[in-house]
């Protein structure tokens, strides 16, 4: 098949079908190879963890006061990922923002897979995890019931509600466009796509209820993100802890929520585009638009920062000013400089037009803000335990090979699913991109190589 | 003996369509049904049925999340009287964020239910006058009339634009 | 203190020439007794021994009064940055109309200084550990300095928006482009600005009189709510404007109430949002030291009764009524529901502040009431050129029904 050609400046809704279709022709072997990798980190990933089962969490780091360390970070890395997938797919569905179509279903994808990938990491961090029903409220003969005030079962709660309704929305956009793919596969796909298409046929019946029941799953999906990262950021606002405990928490982590997600939003589009060939629908115009969100985000990040550094001081609070003076400048000190710098300062690059929409620039600039954010909510949870009220406890987290294999496993779990979606589903949906198709034809026009 | 026929008619554009259901509206046929590969309120207008009763399934559906959070929280809390944390065994503040979350679950799925029984989706049987090229790139309008009056309604969408309009048999 | 008018579109025939007048002779002149009330009753309750109340309600009403101002602008550069043309020039001069009051709000902020022993209780017991921070000539020159580069932003933001090349954007809706790049560069600052800005004023105005609490959201919380108000504001500035301009007005067509509706839906829910988030950190930790502030407030009466009508007034209200669409294409809902958001915004003002400075009573007398009739006096005389110009602009882009 042609690679990226001189695509027409006014594609007609058969252009559309036919990029977005061509992606989903049978892949070759170099995806193959990338999906073997990244199943086989998820494998050592599997591997390890059998090993911590089997023999307890102490082959893990983690030591008094240290106890929740990577895997906590991992949870709310993914959640937090998981989260811009929503915003651009629902929030802006509500705004009616123009740019949101081509990126959307890739976005809300990448927001399923992320939240199946954090759902696993409570399970990874509980030692006996044969337990993990004792969540759920079922009547025992102790008469025990999960404790309604703790906030890891708020925790439970938002992130099953945040998976449900996220498949959910992301099945109900998918059908119209399986339902396009099945009339233009054969044999196995053809019954894939037509189970998954539910018999849709796209009558003036079928999608008034359609856009009635999206509009209003989009309604209740925008407080749902609010809610659910705050609820991950209350884990540990609910302490008493100096460096946790801070009311800015909640919408504090859910803008570096969309900040980090956005950014692998980035990552991820910025080689499917050009591995996917569909340089024609996904313009420069989108990644300015994207590049504008997380720079706003890095500067509500920022703010937050330094709201908390001030109040720190302006508290007088002995304890409190301590576990700050360590964060920046004790043993674990630079990496909380790296968090800084890539999370601070890189991102103002974007504050220049040029560098928005240039790919290569952007997609450099979007890996720093993952290891930045990583690296944020390592410092928060790992630092703070480090120096808790009692300096005689005071240990320093090391990472073990458990920890940084089942985190590169994670990594391959997300990407393997991910990849397999792209192949085989509709990455961008060709619904929404037609439906918009006069915002699509102006952005293909719009000229990037004399930015103001 | 002439019984209804079903004339289908095709659209390259939105507009052309939405058009031809306003005209065909004063010309009344038996029915009308429109298939589009996008969602389009200019033919939701056109063809002017009321707001979906979706609705009233996420309505309900969130409310009675509400209820049976409080219902959960609050019956638990009861059953066993433990004081956790020094906090009130019915501590509202907590048990606010279980009652949201189970609001916007139930919402959420109670839409998609509200959705699959209005739109009797999952289908299983083609609606007449489907063609494949109306998931993808063309807007199709299926009328249904009484065989004398086809030939009326066959203008009418010619000059709305139709690119084709065929016969389907009733 | 607004530019001369800009005519936008085609000729006006207002009551006083090309520019309508929103507000007639007589009304006018009620705005400027009520202003002269408030002088005369702020004078005489410093004369009076209600120094402490007078000085309270002058600073209440400040922060109340310049936050709308002050979000209306912000109202509107967050509208440049998002792209939001649902009703060309119109929404723009409808947001920046408040911005008349910025500089008078400015100048009133340095009225301040001479109340402060009476306002700041650090002052006449400064607190050690934090008087590198709370004392006075650094308060009043970070403070100073940020009000006023926020008012001159604010003048320089809404001078370019009345020009010509702004309004040639504002009305080309169907358009993928950005706004002209002054307008957007002012806008960012502006906005940027905003959050820093009105951070430091809620820290050192508001956070200070009662200096042994503290909360890391507190700053975000009261430009959150600042920026509410101006929405507030401007719902009921088009609730009013739709029925004084005759019936081909611009806030004639329905989807305009419903949109201003949606923005004072959804912020006044972010706002409880903020709210909450820092109720539940405060009450689940339960340390003293954070905990009096909230406890003084909400669990004592008499406070307790006015948090109860704050958060009916700036949440339940508007949640429960304009939760569908009617109501907010209703120029009737919209607009009470606005004004009593209006009413909730002063009361949660005058709750975060006069609780710390006067724990036992609430002090409501005629020396409040004088005041704060004297500052909604001068808000609405500094908005009229505004309101003016929104109105010119409304008549000027006239809906018809069934468009």
């Amino acid at each position: 098949m042609a690679a990226a050609v001189q695509e027409p400046v006014a594609p007609t809704f058969g252009d559309i079908d036919r990029s977005v279709l061509r992606v989903m022709e049978m892949p070759g072997l170099v995806y193959w190879i990338w999906v073997g990798f990244c199943f086989a980190l998820v494998g050592i990933g599997a591997a390890l963890w059998t090993r911590q089962i089997y023999e307890g969490l102490g082959v893990t780091g983690l030591r008094q006061p240290v106890m929740w360390a990577v895997y906590i970070t991992n949870f709310v890395f993914w959640v937090g990922i998981a989260h811009s997938g929503t915003l651009i797919s629902a929030i802006l569905f509500l705004f009616r923002t123009r740019w949101r179509t081509a990126v959307y279903r890739a976005a809300e994808t990448m927001t399923l897979f992320a939240v199946a990938t954090a759902g696993l990491f409570p399970m990874i961090h509980l030692g006996r995890v044969w337990n993990l029903y004792w969540l759920l409220p079922y009547p025992n003969q102790r008469y025990l019931q999960p404790n309604f005030r703790s906030p890891l079962v708020w925790d439970a709660f938002a992130v099953s509600t945040y998976l449900t309704i996220s498949a959910l929305f992301l099945f109900m956009g998918l059908i119209p466009d399986v339902a396009n793919a099945r009339e233009h596969a054969t044999g196995w796909r053809r019954t894939f796509y037509a189970t998954l298409a539910l018999g849709w046929r796209g009558t003036d019946e079928q999608w008034r209820h359609f856009s009635m029941a999206y509009l209003l799953l989009a309604g209740l999906a925008t407080p749902l993100v609010l809610s659910v990262h705050s609820v991950v950021s209350w884990d540990f606002a609910m302490a008493q802890l100096p460096g946790w405990h801070s009311t800015i928490f909640a919408p504090y982590f859910v803008a570096g929520a969309i900040f980090s997600g956005v950014a692998m939003v980035i990552t991820l589009l910025v080689p499917m585009r050009r591995w996917l060939h569909i340089e024609d629908l996904l313009t420069p115009w989108h990644f300015d638009n994207l590049a504008k969100v997380v720079l706003l985000t890095s500067l509500v990040v920022t703010y937050s920062y330094s709201v908390e550094t001030f109040m720190a001081w302006y508290s007088g609070d002995k304890i409190e000013q301590m576990t700050f003076y360590m964060r920046y400048f004790g043993p674990w000190g630079w990496l909380f400089w790296v968090m800084v710098l890539c999370n601070c300062l890189i991102p103002l690059l974007l504050f220049s037009p040029r560098i928005r929409v240039n790919l290569t620039a952007l997609w450099i600039i979007s890996l720093f803000v993952n290891v930045g954010m990583w690296t944020e909510r390592f410092v928060i949870i790992a630092g703070s335990l480090a120096t808790n009220f009692n300096p005689s406890q005071w240990a320093f987290f090391r990472p073990s090979i458990t920890e940084i294999m089942i985190t590169a496993g994670s990594f391959g779990w997300f990407l393997g699913l991910f990849s397999l979606f792209a192949r085989f589903l509709p990455i961008v949906s060709m619904t929404e991109l037609k439906e918009g198709i006069v915002w699509l034809r102006k952005s293909l026009r719009k000229d990037y190589s004399r930015v103001a | 003996m002439s019984g209804p026929v079903e004339i289908v008619a095709s659209f390259a554009d939105e507009s052309g369509c939405a058009g031809s259901i306003e005209k065909l509206r004063t010309a009344k046929p038996i029915a009308v049904r429109v298939f589009s590969p996008i969602p389009s309120h200019h033919i939701e207008h056109a063809i002017g049925k009321r707001k979906s009763p979706v609705r009233a399934f996420v309505l309900t559906g969130g409310i009675l999340g509400v209820i049976s959070a409080l219902a959960l929280t609050i019956g638990t809390s009861w059953e066993w009287n433990l004081v956790v944390g020094g906090k009130p065994i019915v501590s509202w503040p907590p048990f606010i964020v279980i009652m949201f979350e189970l609001m916007v679950l139930f919402g959420g799925i109670s839409a998609v239910l509200g959705f699959l029984l209005n739109a009797r989706v999952p289908a299983f049987e083609i609606d007449a006058g489907y063609s494949s090229r109306f998931s993808g790139d063309r807007f199709g309008v299926v009328v249904r009339c009484e065989e004398g009056d086809s030939t009326r309604f066959e203008s009418i969408l010619r000059d709305a634009g139709a690119e084709e309009v065929g016969r389907e048999a009733a | 203190m607004s530019s001369e008018p800009q005519i936008v579109g085609t000729a006006i025939q207002g009551r006083t020439g090309q520019v309508p007048a929103v507000a007639g002779g007589a009304f006018k002149a009620l705005l400027v007794v009520l202003v002269l009330l408030g002088i005369v009753g702020f004078g005489l309750g410093l004369a009076s021994g209600q120094a402490d109340r007078a000085w309270q309600a002058y600073l209440v009403n400040l922060l109340v009064w310049l936050g709308i101002a002050q979000g209306g602008v912000v109202l509107s550069a967050a509208f440049y940055l998002t792209q939001g043309r649902w009703l060309g020039t119109t929404q723009y001069r409808l947001a920046e109309a408040f911005v008349g009051f910025i500089p008078l709000g400015f100048i009133l902020f340095w009225g301040l200084y001479f109340g402060r022993t009476l306002i700041f209780p650090w002052v006449l017991h400064p607190i050690p550990q934090k008087a590198a921070w709370l004392n006075t000539p650094f308060l009043f020159a970070r403070d100073g300095l940020g009000l006023a580069l926020m008012t001159v932003l604010s003048l320089a933001l809404v001078r370019l928006s009345r020009g010509p090349q702004a309004a040639a954007w504002q009305r080309d809706s169907a358009d993928i482009e950005m706004p002209p790049r002054e307008m957007r560069r002012t806008a960012v600052a502006l906005a940027i600005l905003f959050a820093v800005v009105y951070s430091l004023i809620a820290f050192d105005l508001v956070m200070s009189l009662a200096p042994q609490w503290h909360s890391t959201l507190f700053g975000w919380y009261f430009f959150g709510g600042a920026f509410w108000s101006a929405i507030v504001a401007t719902a009921v500035s088009a609730v009013v404007l739709r029925a004084r301009l005759g019936a081909h007005n611009a806030f004639r067509n329905p989807t305009v109430l419903h949109d201003l509706g949606k923005l004072v839906f959804a912020f006044s829910i972010f706002w409880v949002y903020l709210v909450f988030s820092q109720y539940i950190v405060i009450w689940y930790g339960n340390i003293p030291v954070e905990t009096f502030f909230i406890v003084h407030r909400v669990y004592h009466m008499p406070w307790e009764a006015i948090s109860y009508a704050v958060v009916i007034l700036m949440w339940v209200a508007p949640f429960l009524v304009l939760l569908g669409v009617r109501p907010k294409k209703s120029p009737a809902i919209l607009g009470t529901i606005a004004c009593g958001g209006l009413v909730g915004v002063w009361l949660e003002r005058y709750l975060l502040v006069v609780p710390s400075l006067s724990p036992r009573a609430i002090p409501f007398g005629w020396v409040q009431l004088l005041v704060t009739l004297g500052f909604l006096g001068a808000f609405v005389l500094c908005s009229l050129p505004g309101l003016n110009l929104t109105a010119a602009a409304a008549l000027a882009e006239p809906w018809e029904e069934h468009e």
